[in-house]
């Protein structure tokens, strides 16, 4: 993976119970070549997520979703998925259950 | 100030407060906070009037939360968090328990996976006992039908070095320094059964408030009492309409007098004749059915944490159910009002005397 040398501008969407995580955030904009590096500045912007996104030993929530643009980060690269100037990164509660 | 009794109701989807004066007649309801969240339980300090919830949500994981204004706002914890290179992680809290009035700013909470935390700085952080976790013991632990947690933490009214925890399903353990060291305490006398490993599954274990050595036990099978000086758990089943339950209450002052709703051990709902609180005033020698109020035949269900106490007199005796129902007595027991109906799934009930 090459990461540039000047991080790409994103943006941070948060979406429902994260926005109260976040003390009613809803956009955070920051620089960061991959969804792993966006979500360590979304932390360091709002040190209230930090146990919000992840569990003790540093893995991601379950129920949470992370969408790059329309795309579930899952599908590109999940944690090391890689970012562009103007991408839109989504943090999402995710909705599970019947 | 007159008094007011404030509930704290946990449910299956967030966390609602009763409150009423010290006639205890009309409830005023507010809430849910953090619904849909699941609230396991929460708690009022009396030491310092602090509130604390079990929020035990999938969004963002479970967490503790504390208020400092009785409930108006709420600050989130550093989550309990098991060590580096441990194989468990921190799943969700059953049980906050403030500590003894001798220990300020000292509170205990028992989680699941089943491990005891101390907060020593009024529940803002938690720091796991480690001499539970060590306890070779601990392999024979095993989750009960709503998990492996610890849920019950005994401090003793008067040495707040002496404690017991109850895990589901891990037996008791006693601690004479504090939580510094455990030992196994599951020694019965009177039961049907012997299981020296892990004691059946622990429901709720209680410590007497007042008085130091007295301890009333719910477990899945039989309830139990220990008096002061006694090293065996007395099985005081006898008289109740079945052997299973898990809500439970002590008198705060009357040191006899303790509360129960059985349960069919099957259906896991009221045995018949349906719903209705047992109370004993001889330690569990005998035991007397209540349901003066409460809707007869009624197959109602009541969990681990859904009856307590206030501390006026004559003593309110309160408690949850499934159904969404908050029954209230204002006579000791004996008989019963609806406080509060159409709420979600009951999980907890604590009752908070503010002066």
């Amino acid at each position: 993976m090459t990461v540039p040398d000047r991080r790409p501008h994103v943006r941070i969407l948060l979406h429902g119970a994260y926005r109260g995580f976040a003390g009613g955030a809803r956009e955070v904009t920051l620089d960061a070549a991959t969804l792993r590096e966006a979500l360590a500045a979304l932390v360091r912007a709002h040190p209230s997520l930090a146990e919000r996104l992840r569990d003790e030993h540093g893995k991601l929530r379950a129920h949470l979703s992370l969408f790059v643009n329309a795309e579930d980060s899952r599908f590109v690269g999940g944690e090391d998925a890689t970012l562009a100037d103007g991408d839109i990164v989504h943090v999402i509660p995710a909705l599970s259950g019947g | 100030m007159a008094k007011q009794v404030v509930l704290l109701v946990g449910t299956k989807k967030g966390l609602y407060t009763l409150r009423s004066d010290a006639d205890r007649k009309k409830w005023t309801a507010d809430g849910p906070h953090q619904a849909p969240a699941p609230i396991h339980h929460a708690t009022y300090d009396a030491r310092d009037g602090s509130m604390y919830a079990a929020i035990n949500s999938t969004w963002g994981g479970s967490r503790i939360e504390y208020s400092r204004d009785l409930g108006k706002t709420w600050q989130t914890s550093k989550n309990p968090a098991f060590p580096e290179g441990s194989d468990r992680t921190f799943f969700q809290t059953w049980h906050i328990e403030p500590g003894h009035v001798k220990t300020p700013n000292l509170l205990w909470a028992g989680t699941e996976p089943a491990a005891l935390w101390k907060s020593e700085d009024r529940g803002e952080t938690w720091q796991l006992n480690q001499a539970l976790d060590d306890q070779p013991s601990r392999a024979k632990w095993v989750p009960g039908f709503g998990g492996m947690g610890l849920h019950s933490i005994a401090i003793d009214a008067v040495d707040p070095k002496k404690m017991q925890v109850g895990i589901s399903v891990g037996g008791v353990y006693t601690s004479t320094d504090g939580g510094a060291s455990w030992a196994q305490d599951n020694a019965q006398t009177g039961g049907k059964e012997d299981r020296p490993d892990v004691f059946y599954c622990i429901h709720k274990l209680l410590a007497h408030p007042k008085v130091s050595g007295v301890r009333f036990m719910r477990v899945h099978v039989d309830v139990f009492w220990r008096e002061p000086g006694e090293t065996a758990w007395r099985n005081r089943t006898e008289g109740l309409p079945s052997t299973f339950g898990f809500a439970a209450a002590m008198h705060p002052r009357d040191r006899s007098v303790a509360y129960v709703i059985p349960l069919d051990d099957t259906k896991r709902t009221a045995s018949p004749p349906g719903i209705g609180v047992y109370s004993t005033n001889d330690r569990g020698a005998t035991w007397t059915r209540n349901d003066k109020g409460l809707p007869p035949g009624a197959a109602l269900e009541s969990v681990r944490e859904g009856m307590d106490t206030d501390l006026l007199d004559p003593l309110g005796v309160y408690f949850g159910t499934a159904n969404g129902d908050v029954w209230a007595s204002r006579d000791e027991g004996r008989s019963w009002e609806r406080a509060a109906q159409y709420l979600p799934y009951v999980t907890s009930v604590h009752a908070a005397t503010i002066d």
